[in-house]
């Protein structure tokens, strides 16, 4: 993958990461009020909002939860960080699956009521997923794009 | 057809569940990515074929199951709304309507954004149909569950190659 492709998909990400603080950014853009009912269902198609579980910034909502933040925001810090990275060489999907451990874990404690929903660690954990989401779908893009310039040769 | 009768499959199911309320909140934006998945998976089983998967049918799979949830969930979704006339929009209007006028923006902004909302949630209340409302749930399921699809599909088949490169002795 080069630069500009993954300069590209990382614009994407901060759009769509952007996306969930529009609260906090109507004061300061007036105009994205217009936009607020409607980027309101889009991120309820991909979360469940509850306000009990929703981080706040000044008495501003976020449009998901903690944990969706959390995926999000590890994401975009991926995403930024391989901007740099050249080439991604990860063998198996141990990393994955380890990152994803402490989500699971956690909603699994929580469900049983083994202690409350913390937001601090739905965010945390969901960070974890987000950073190891986005190396392997950056490494799955590579090979996609590797094969299809091998057949072009 | 044939070929791509597990998306079809899991991408019902995954639109079923979008719109189920505790399964929804449960599944949160994994619903999607998890279903391409298990559509590989399905795929995999029913053609009793476990060799190397590559990239480009995960990103199909995952296309064609975020596709075929998005049609199935606009379709339930619909027809839940036209009959209940109620929806997840009419649900939350009012805590909408608090959120919009505690905005720090000018009265007559905020007028313009609760009409247009407002519009939308009447023609729900009295004739169970919006079309603006349909049309933005149908594009937004679309775009939303397609990309979620092909990213599931992305690292789903990462995921099956590891798993069955193991399993080979």
């Amino acid at each position: 993958m080069n630069f500009y492709l993954k300069l590209f998909f990382f614009f994407l990400i901060l759009i769509w990461v952007l996306g969930i603080f529009v609260e906090v950014l109507i004061p300061h853009f007036n105009y994205l009020a217009f936009l607020y009912p409607y980027l309101d269902i889009i991120y309820s198609h991909v979360c469940h909002q509850q306000p009990e579980k929703t981080l706040s910034i000044s008495g501003h909502s976020l449009l998901v939860c903690s944990r969706c933040t959390g995926i999000y925001i590890g994401s975009l810090v991926s995403a930024f960080i391989l901007l740099f990275v050249p080439f991604i060489k990860v063998s198996n999907t141990k990393y994955l699956i380890l990152a994803s451990v402490p989500m699971f874990v956690d909603v699994i404690l929580y469900s049983i009521g083994v202690y409350t929903y913390s937001k601090t660690i739905a965010l945390f954990s969901g960070s974890l997923f987000g950073i190891a989401g986005i190396i392997y779908i950056y490494k799955g893009l590579q090979i996609l794009l590797a094969k299809k310039r091998e057949e072009e040769t | 057809m044939k070929k791509y009768l597990s998306p079809l499959i899991v991408g019902f199911g995954a639109g079923v569940l979008s719109i189920v309320p505790v399964a929804k909140s449960f599944g949160c934006c994994l619903i999607i990515p998890v279903a391409a998945f298990i559509a590989l998976l399905l795929d995999q089983k029913a053609n009793n074929n476990y060799s190397k998967l590559e990239i480009k049918q995960g990103v199909i799979f995952g296309l064609l199951t975020g596709i075929y949830a998005a049609l199935f969930g606009t379709i339930f979704d619909f027809f839940i709304t036209f009959i209940t006339k109620n929806n997840d929009i009419v649900a939350t209007y009012s805590e909408l309507q608090k959120v919009i006028t505690q905005f720090p923006i000018s009265d007559e902004l905020k007028d313009n954004v609760m009409s247009m909302l407002g519009g939308v949630v009447e023609s729900i209340r009295t004739t169970g149909i919006s079309l603006v409302y349909t049309f933005s749930v149908l594009v937004n399921n679309l775009i939303l569950n397609s990309i979620f699809g092909m990213l599931g599909g992305i690292i789903g088949v990462q995921i099956l190659n590891s798993r069955n490169q193991k399993m080979i002795p």
